[in-house]
């Protein structure tokens, strides 16, 4: 692993490019035909629409890699322990943090991986892993968590894509699901990406799509073939969108989250997600910069903890206040741990023999503290944990069978690598 | 060079040639005489209408002219005709209109540009390895026009790409550099027909291909050199220039299935053997023989003394070969048809068998009786009544299996580009400056992998409200919108330049009634004739191919 590289490969992602907005905007999806976006947030409907529904995810993006040992599998007195103190949680006797005090009282809705143990040791790579469960080497176009969740999950006649992202997040992609599960990219705040502004007036933009779609029906009077037809359902999904884009505007309704949330473009985008999630879209990723802390690891993620903890806290409150949480999988991960060892820049390395992932809501039974590592944090010491088995218990709590099978040409692939267990003790 | 290595260079060659030419030699003769007596569309028809019939389909009848000159103008041009072109073709009462009109194209300059299109893309997809270098392929598709525009046979230019010693041919090896397991991927692939990757981690679940088969083939690729020649020009219009090298000595190190390997573990080297075939008879170097080291920077080396490219190339174009004509035709076959006799294309092997066995067979035997004559090939497909199929009905598949009716394919990026020129009245219109990089984005990869067409988010919300799309339909001087609205014909006559333009065929009644009405729903007509050929850029009829 080189340091140097490293540092420059990951300055790439502080910043939301133009590319990367147009990357993500790469997009499609589902969601739920819902008319009427202004009366239905907040409204009492929700709770029972988002049984009728069914399951959704959000996935916290630490970009970076973030550290366990400073977070959630701390070794006090441990030459690898660095300066941060405990907190202790609402669950007896397991502590994290000081900088964590509001998870910490949320510990009851989470279950912990303390013993991740995976393969992909650098960012391309890890991120490729951490979001497909394949390596990157295998060099199929294995798709990201979110696309399968839009092909699962998501509804085809939906106003809203199935798959949301927003910050640095994945690098795969729908892959062999097609551009029909493609992430929409946004950014944290609800901006929307390129092409989504009209150059039109709406009265002859209207105009303009009643003559197509009258031209539409003609033409499919006399042509069935399934391609003309994808064709036509994207063209309503994309004018579908535009008309429900009032709901990723959070002008109005952020000042007063923004104190449960943590006034942070990280934490706007949590509230924006359990806005979405609310309203139909299945999948939506939020990416936190940047954790990669090769120097100066305490000061990282201390000021990454202070952004991460009010955010995370918060959609978890307000999830389980808006009668979301049982059916919304929150997912707390990133592409790497730290090592326990400190480096001689006060910094922590790429470390993949034992970190941390936590899970809540959706599925999982919380207060669960699973796996361990051994007492200097050195590597798993009990209930390794692998890319695939992390992937089969998202999708169990999901409802996604883990070995749905798929083919590329001729060739067999599942949801899972073969082996792959869904950890029981985490699923209700 | 040494004497006696030359001696058995020659001998080898006589050797592979001997082992496997006589027969083949014998089966030409025949087929020559065949293919005489019955052309080569006839022989399609016969094959696909018999199976019709033993499937009990119904297929569609003959399509319509319109339908036809789009559909043969996309194929062989990647483009549509112009209004006027396509005005004229449709009055026009010669039976023989459609022959004629197809021995025009395959002998229209761009006939040469578009083959080269679609190979490039083929060798190189859509995001090739080693961008620095495949950034900017124009000296590569300079070297493929040349073969298409002198029609070169097919085994030959194919061969010269192997041996690599062409300027601007390079570049195919280039992608690969240093990565001769990705070329082995590539090139079995495209040239020999055979998924051989997943033998590269594990013998194949299912058919014979072991590990050894495909290391073996990599064999013939380890010992390349990618010799970097320089540079001209900076940032995306940098031009790098290479020059393939090949070395005398140098194996490949097999270390068994990918999962149970240990690390630390050497491999084994493993000699070079022909897919399926036999292995490599070469000249063993002297004992003492030290390769000399190659230094980066380095800009020409000398050939080796014996080369396995030069055998991959004689063995893998002869006529002989168990896969490379078959590949071949059945990917040229899928060009015009949609689909592959084996589909996909890339996968023949005993876990998918081609639809129309005996077809394919006479195909391949014709084409190595016509020396791989492409534009013939070309010719005889698009001449079938099979290609000429309707493409309308109520079947839904859009590659029909028994191509029982026309293919319904998304048109390429590049071709949405040139048509949405044409269409909108000005085929040498200059794109802003990203449209181009746009449309490969949004238009680029329009399948899930399997070739089933999807549509997406992202490609509408482009079409319904980029300044790059609305540039080739708003009215500027001279292109259609401006014409039609300058115009003082009857609306009727002008709605009718506007569908021939865009969508090279006459409105229906319905249809023109409703254009008509539109188009006078307010008294300035310059808005309404922009949004009317927005509507037909934007069909799904518009879309495809069909």
């Amino acid at each position: 692993m080189n340091d140097q590289s490293n540092s420059s490969e990951c300055k790439k992602s502080e910043h939301f490019s133009r590319r990367t907005l147009l990357k993500g905007s790469l997009a499609t999806g589902a969601g739920a035909a819902i008319p009427n976006w202004g009366g239905l947030f907040h409204s009492q409907s929700i709770a029972s629409m988002a049984q009728k529904l069914g399951k959704r995810c959000i996935l916290l993006w630490m970009n970076g890699g973030a550290s366990q040992i400073d977070t959630f599998d701390m070794k006090p007195g441990k030459a690898t322990a660095g300066p941060f103190r405990e907190v202790q949680t609402k669950l007896p006797g397991y502590k994290v943090c000081e900088y964590l005090p509001k998870i910490a009282q949320q510990v009851d809705k989470l279950g912990i991986i303390r013993s991740m143990r995976t393969a992909s040791p650098d960012h391309p790579d890890g991120i490729y892993h951490m979001h497909t469960c394949y390596k990157q080497s295998e060099r199929m176009p294995h798709p990201e968590l979110g696309a399968m969740i839009a092909k699962y999950l998501g509804q085809t006649d939906a106003d809203l894509p199935s798959f949301v992202r927003m910050g640095p997040t994945g690098n795969a992609g729908s892959g062999y699901l097609g551009p029909r599960y493609e992430p929409f990219g946004i950014e944290r705040n609800g901006n929307m990406p390129y092409f989504t502004s009209p150059y039109l007036p709406a009265a002859n933009e209207s105009r303009r799509n009643d003559l197509l779609r009258f031209m539409e029906a003609e033409h499919k009077k006399e042509n069935s073939a399934d391609a003309y037809e994808s064709h036509r359902v994207a063209k309503e999904r994309a004018w579908r969108l535009l008309k429900a884009k009032s709901l990723f505007d959070t002008t109005k309704e952020w000042p007063k989250h923004q104190e449960l949330y943590g006034a942070s473009d990280f934490g706007r985008g949590c509230f924006l997600a359990r806005k979405l999630t609310e309203a139909g879209v299945h999948f939506v990723e939020i990416g936190q910069d940047n954790y990669d802390s090769h120097a100066d690891n305490f000061v990282c993620h201390k000021a990454n903890m202070q952004i991460l903890d009010p955010a995370w806290s918060g959609l978890l409150i307000d999830l389980e206040r808006t009668g979301q949480l049982q059916n919304t999988l929150v997912v707390w991960m990133g592409e790497v741990g730290r090592t326990p060892q400190i480096n001689n820049r006060a910094g922590r390395d790429h470390f993949i023999r034992g970190w941390t992932i936590v899970l809540a809501g959706g599925g999982i039974k919380g207060g669960v503290v699973y796996g361990s590592t051994d007492a200097d944090g050195r590597d798993v010491a009990t209930n390794p944990v692998s890319e695939g088995d992390l992937f089969a218990t998202i999708y169990t709590a999901l409802g996604v069978n883990p070995r749905t099978k798929h083919f590329v040409g001729t060739r067999p692939i599942w949801a899972t690598p073969e082996g792959s267990k869904p950890i029981k003790d985490l699923l209700l | 060079m040494m004497p006696n290595s030359n001696f058995l260079r020659i001998k080898l060659s006589c050797l592979l040639v001997l082992a496997c030419g006589t027969l083949s030699l014998a089966q030409v003769a025949i087929k020559q005489n065949k293919a005489e007596s019955t052309p080569l569309r006839q022989t399609i028809d016969k094959a696909v209408q018999e199976s019709w019939k033993k499937e009990k389909i119904k297929a569609e009848g003959k399509c319509d002219d319109s339908t036809f000159l789009r559909r043969i103008y996309l194929d062989l041009l990647g483009t549509i005709p112009s209004y006027d072109e396509a005005k004229k073709f449709l009055a026009d009462q010669d039976e023989k209109k459609r022959d004629k009109l197809i021995e025009r194209l395959l002998n229209d300059a761009q006939f040469p540009q578009h083959q080269t299109t679609l190979w490039d893309l083929t060798l190189f997809g859509r995001n090739p390895p080693n961008q620095d270098a495949t950034r900017n392929r124009t000296l590569f598709k300079q070297w493929l026009s040349e073969k298409f525009s002198k029609n070169e046979p097919f085994d030959l230019w194919v061969r010269d790409l192997i041996l690599a010693e062409q300027e601007g041919s390079e570049l195919y090896y280039a992608q690969f550099n240093n990565k001769p397991e990705d070329l082995t991927e590539s090139f079995s692939r495209i040239f020999l027909g055979t998924q051989i990757q997943c033998a590269r981690c594990h013998d194949h679940p299912f058919s014979e291909l072991l590990q050894k088969d495909f290391y073996g083939m990599t064999g013939f690729f380890v010992r390349l050199v990618v010799m970097d020649q320089g540079a001209s020009g900076t940032g995306e219009k940098q031009l790098k220039k290479f020059k393939i090298g090949e070395k005398n000595s140098g194996e490949v190190l097999f270390s068994g299935n990918q999962k149970e390997l240990k690390p630390g573990k050497n491999g084994e080297p493993i000699k070079p053997k022909f897919l399926s075939g036999a292995l490599l008879e070469e000249p063993s170097l002297p004992a003492d023989y030290k390769e000399p080291e190659f230094k980066s920077g380095t800009k020409t080396m000398p050939k080796p003394q014996f080369s396995r490219k030069e055998k991959l190339a004689q063995w893998a174009t002869a006529p002989s070969n168990p896969f490379f004509a078959k590949a071949s035709v059945n990917r040229i076959w899928s060009q015009f048809m949609g689909r592959g006799i084996v589909h996909p294309v890339d996968n023949f092997g005993t876990d998918n068998k081609p639809t129309l066995p005996d077809l394919l067979d006479n195909l391949t035997e014709q084409f190595i009786a016509h020396k791989f004559d492409t534009k013939w090939l070309i010719r005889e497909i698009v001449s079938s009544e099979t290609y000429q199929l309707g493409s309308k009905g109520e079947n839904k598949e859009s590659l029909p299996k028994h191509f029982e009716r026309a293919r319904i394919r998304p048109l390429s990026a590049e071709e949405i580009l040139t048509v949405m020129k044409v269409a909108g009245g000005d085929p040498e219109q200059k794109s802003e400056g990203s449209t181009g990089e746009y449309f490969r984005r949004y238009f680029g990869e329009p399948t899930n992998g399997l070739g089933d067409f999807q549509g997406s988010l992202s490609e509408h919300l482009f079409l319904n409200n980029s300044s790059n799309v609305r540039a080739f339909i708003s009215r500027k001087k001279g292109n259609l919108a401006d014409a039609i609205n300058l115009s003082k014909e009857p609306w009727d006559q002008r709605i009718d330049k506007m569908f021939l333009s865009v969508l090279t065929r006459y409105p229906k009644d319905s249809e023109r009634a409703k254009f008509a009405a539109y188009l006078q729903s307010e008294p300035k007509s310059e808005n309404l004739v922009e949004e009317a050929i927005w509507v037909l850029m934007n069909m799904s009829e518009f879309r495809f191919n069909h």
